[in-house]
């Protein structure tokens, strides 16, 4: 009596969080939950144009509830622990009595499987009881276990199952599930996500956090030896190759390629192939365009930020600033400066597409001295081209909780199969003499799949009728 | 091209199918459904045959790829599973009335990509990100879950007009469907299957995300909404093994969860993502 009215003591929260009722609440309230942060742009560029368009109001109300980056947000994350939570006291609320039908061996002389026997299932045979019961019990040894016997003077009963583990799928299930969340959370906590770009023959040793935006020091170095994008005919891109060489202590430890789909480890820290660009490289290819000076024409290499002499030796130049396309428009410029011996340093942009600038803006030049490049008299500056390099963009990432999410994966499917397609067939088969001939009759119970059994004590009678 | 000429007129085919199994269940005519079974096996032979020659054709313009990269290569292969897992209900189940509210969804899937003036259907060439061993994988497991979940949709809603049925009405259309019971425990062996194959397809999707996007989780909108319906087809299978639910309710919740797989298979595209390649 203690014990029942123990069991009986309302406790709430055990109560809340074990009930199915709650599973299902919450799986469709993060379902539903879900969809907001698919529809609302979340971090990004995509984010902040999004909030552009809404009023102050809405803003502040999206923003409070966290909406424009909802996934890592503190209410989806207890969502996602009651969750958990929920699972883990489900499971264990329930796991004993899945213990019990797991462990139990019923008797082999209970005569409630066999009421309401379908007629095919009960057929009498010609032998002798002890003899006919040996071949039933080999038959029924070879395909079923846990076999339990019981004989008397005129009959004998046999009990067999299989499929006990069935039981225990859906624990797999939750487990599994559970296991997935914990590598998830392994990984926001003891990993990082970070990327770098890496300039063709640079190295670097720092990468920038995602999330914080703030520079991660690793504790070796990555040189960006080459980097290749290959097109198909119609203009899609076929690959991105980075060679990686890795660098330890100033030594060259691994050379590596980098293509999207491969990745490559080192140290704990994956590198992906993320995206690809070019920057000006070091030179400038200009040429010099002075009426008076012997050559009219000078055509050169300069370097960036480096001092060159003019032509006719009126002073120093240097380019200053490079873009690959100045505002957004108006193609590659160079910003370069002239220092002569006599008067004020000028500085102005040249443009490489100079004609078509002055075709949509024509009087630009005349108007800035900034945009006009021959502001230095006698001189006029044309740029033919700048040099480029490519850039490798890196995805940078270190996540102990793979292996957990991995595992997690294996066994949600292996519990799947266990769940869904076994199931624990408890076989009883018993044998009555009677008249001179034997009655033979089989029953079964399945916890699941009551077609399957059909089947199988089907299939079983046929089988044990081939034996007589 | 070949191949999507064949396909173009099976489309027509699976339209022929639909309308014998719609006649069959007016007229209660035997050789009707047989007939509409015999039709639908040899249109699917010619599509099995069809996507066989895409996938060489691929190759003999020297950019060989499995034929599941675009938008209109995965509603061929939707068409397709759809089509197999019916012949595999119908053959085990003996039953044909089933016909008449599934290859309506093969015939949709086919006209959509062989006729939408959006949806290219010249074979192109794989870009870097898709250029991997779990696409295959990837694709087939999807698939035949959204198959799965698209019979269980028919399955549901025959259980819906089933229940219009009552005692000496006499409609034969009506009459033909099979039992409710029937009905539900066919549903639910769909929903298992289409859930173990979402799941198989969530993790494929996500192994493959983690070594091309570098992350298996990037709440991406199209794994978002996959996700979104494997929680509501979770609470499908919950709702019924735990709380004992049947019937009305689970048909309506499966068809929330068919409408969660549209979503995730069209209405993403609508949105930004990373799976743009799907769109077109």
């Amino acid at each position: 009596m203690n014990k029942t009215t123990e069991k009986d003591k309302p406790n709430l929260p055990w109560q809340f969080f074990s009930s199915v009722r709650l599973t299902i609440s919450l799986l469709i309230i993060l379902a539903i939950a879900s969809i907001s942060g698919t529809v609302i742009p979340q971090q990004g560029q995509g984010a902040i144009e999004f909030a552009r368009k809404l009023s102050p109001e809405m803003f502040r109300f999206l923003s409070f509830l966290d909406l424009f980056d909802m996934y890592h947000s503190l209410w989806f994350r207890i969502l996602l622990g009651c969750l958990t939570f929920n699972i883990i006291i489900c499971s264990v609320d329930r796991f004993p009595a899945a213990w019990k039908r797991f462990r139990a061996i019923p008797r082999p002389d209970r005569d409630k499987p066999f009421e309401d026997l379908p007629p095919l299932q009960a057929f009498l045979v010609k032998g002798k009881l002890k003899e006919s019961a040996d071949k039933v019990e080999q038959l029924f040894r070879s395909r079923y276990k846990k076999i339990q016997k019981k004989e008397t003077a005129d009959r004998y009963f046999f009990y067999g199952q299989k499929g006990r583990f069935s039981h225990f799928g859906v624990y797999l299930v939750h487990l599994s599930v559970v296991l997935i969340l914990i590598g998830g959370l392994a990984g926001s906590f003891f990993g990082f996500e970070a990327y770098v770009n890496i300039v063709e023959g640079e190295e670097i040793d720092t990468v920038t956090l995602r999330k914080k935006m703030s520079p991660l020091k690793l504790d070796f170095g990555v040189r960006l030896d080459n980097f290749t994008v290959q097109f198909y005919e119609n203009g899609a891109p076929k690959e991105y190759r980075s060679v990686l060489s890795f660098i330890v202590d100033g030594k060259t430890v691994e050379k590596k390629n980098v293509l999207v789909n491969h990745p490559v480890q080192f140290r704990g820290v994956t590198f992906y192939q993320s995206t690809y660009g070019k920057v000006p490289g070091k030179k400038v290819r200009l040429k010099i365009h002075r009426p008076a000076s012997p050559l009219e024409i000078t055509s050169l290499d300069v370097e960036t930020r480096k001092s060159v002499p003019l032509p006719g030796k009126e002073g120093q130049f240097s380019v200053v600033k490079v873009s690959t396309n100045l505002m957004g428009m108006m193609g590659p410029a160079v910003l370069i400066s002239v220092r002569p011996e006599q008067g004020d340093e000028t500085s102005f942009w040249v443009f490489r597409d100079q004609e078509k600038i002055l075709k949509r803006f024509p009087d630009l030049m005349s108007r800035n001295t900034k945009l006009n490049s021959s502001a230095f008299k006698p001189y006029t500056f044309f740029l033919d081209g700048l040099d480029a390099v490519f850039y490798t963009g890196l995805q940078v990432n270190r996540d102990p909780g793979v292996s957990i999410v991995w595992t997690g994966f294996f066994l949600i499917i292996a519990g799947f199969f266990v769940a869904f397609f076994s199931s624990h067939r408890k076989i009883w088969v018993r044998l009555i003499k009677s008249n001179g001939e034997l009655d033979l009759s089989l029953a079964g119970t399945s916890n699941k799949n009551p077609v399957g059994l059909k089947r199988e004590l089907e299939h079983l009678t046929e089988n044990l009728k081939d034996l007589f | 091209m070949l191949n999507s000429t064949i396909l173009s007129y099976i489309t027509f085919v699976y339209f022929g199918v639909f309308f014998l199994y719609l006649l069959m269940m007016l007229f209660a005519r035997e050789i009707l459904g047989r007939a509409a079974t015999y039709v639908l096996i040899a249109g699917f032979a010619g599509h099995t045959v069809a996507i066989t020659i895409r996938w060489v054709e691929s190759y003999m313009l020297g950019i060989g790829h499995a034929p599941f990269s675009n938008l209109y290569e995965s509603l061929i292969f939707f068409a397709w599973t759809i089509v197999l897992l019916y012949l595999i209900v119908e053959w085990r189940t003996k039953n044909r009335t089933m016909g008449a509210f599934v290859s309506p969804l093969a015939f949709l899937a086919m006209a959509y990509a062989s006729f939408s003036p959006n949806i290219n259907s010249s074979i192109q060439p794989l870009i870097p990100a898709l250029k991997s061993n779990w696409l295959i994988s990837h694709v087939i497991t999807c698939f035949f879950g959204y198959a799965a979940f698209g019979l269980s949709f028919g399955l549901s809603l025959m259980y819906l007009i089933k229940r219009l049925d009552r005692e000496g009405r006499g409609n034969i259309f009506l009459r033909l469907i099979p039992n409710p019971v029937i009905l539900d425990e066919l549903n639910y062996q769909m929903v298992v299957i289409g859930f173990l194959m979402l799941t198989l397809g969530i993790i494929t999707g996500s192994v493959w995300a983690h070594s091309a996007w570098g992350s298996y989780w990037s709440w991406d909108p199209k794994e978002t909404w996959s996700l979104i319906t494997w929680l509501i087809y979770a609470s499908v299978l919950h709702s019924r093994l735990v709380r004992g639910w049947k019937g009305k309710k689970i048909a309506v919740l499966c068809f929330v969860g068919f409408a969660c797989v549209m979503f995730t298979y069209f209405g993403v595209n609508y949105l930004a993502g990373l799976h743009s390649y799907a769109k077109s």
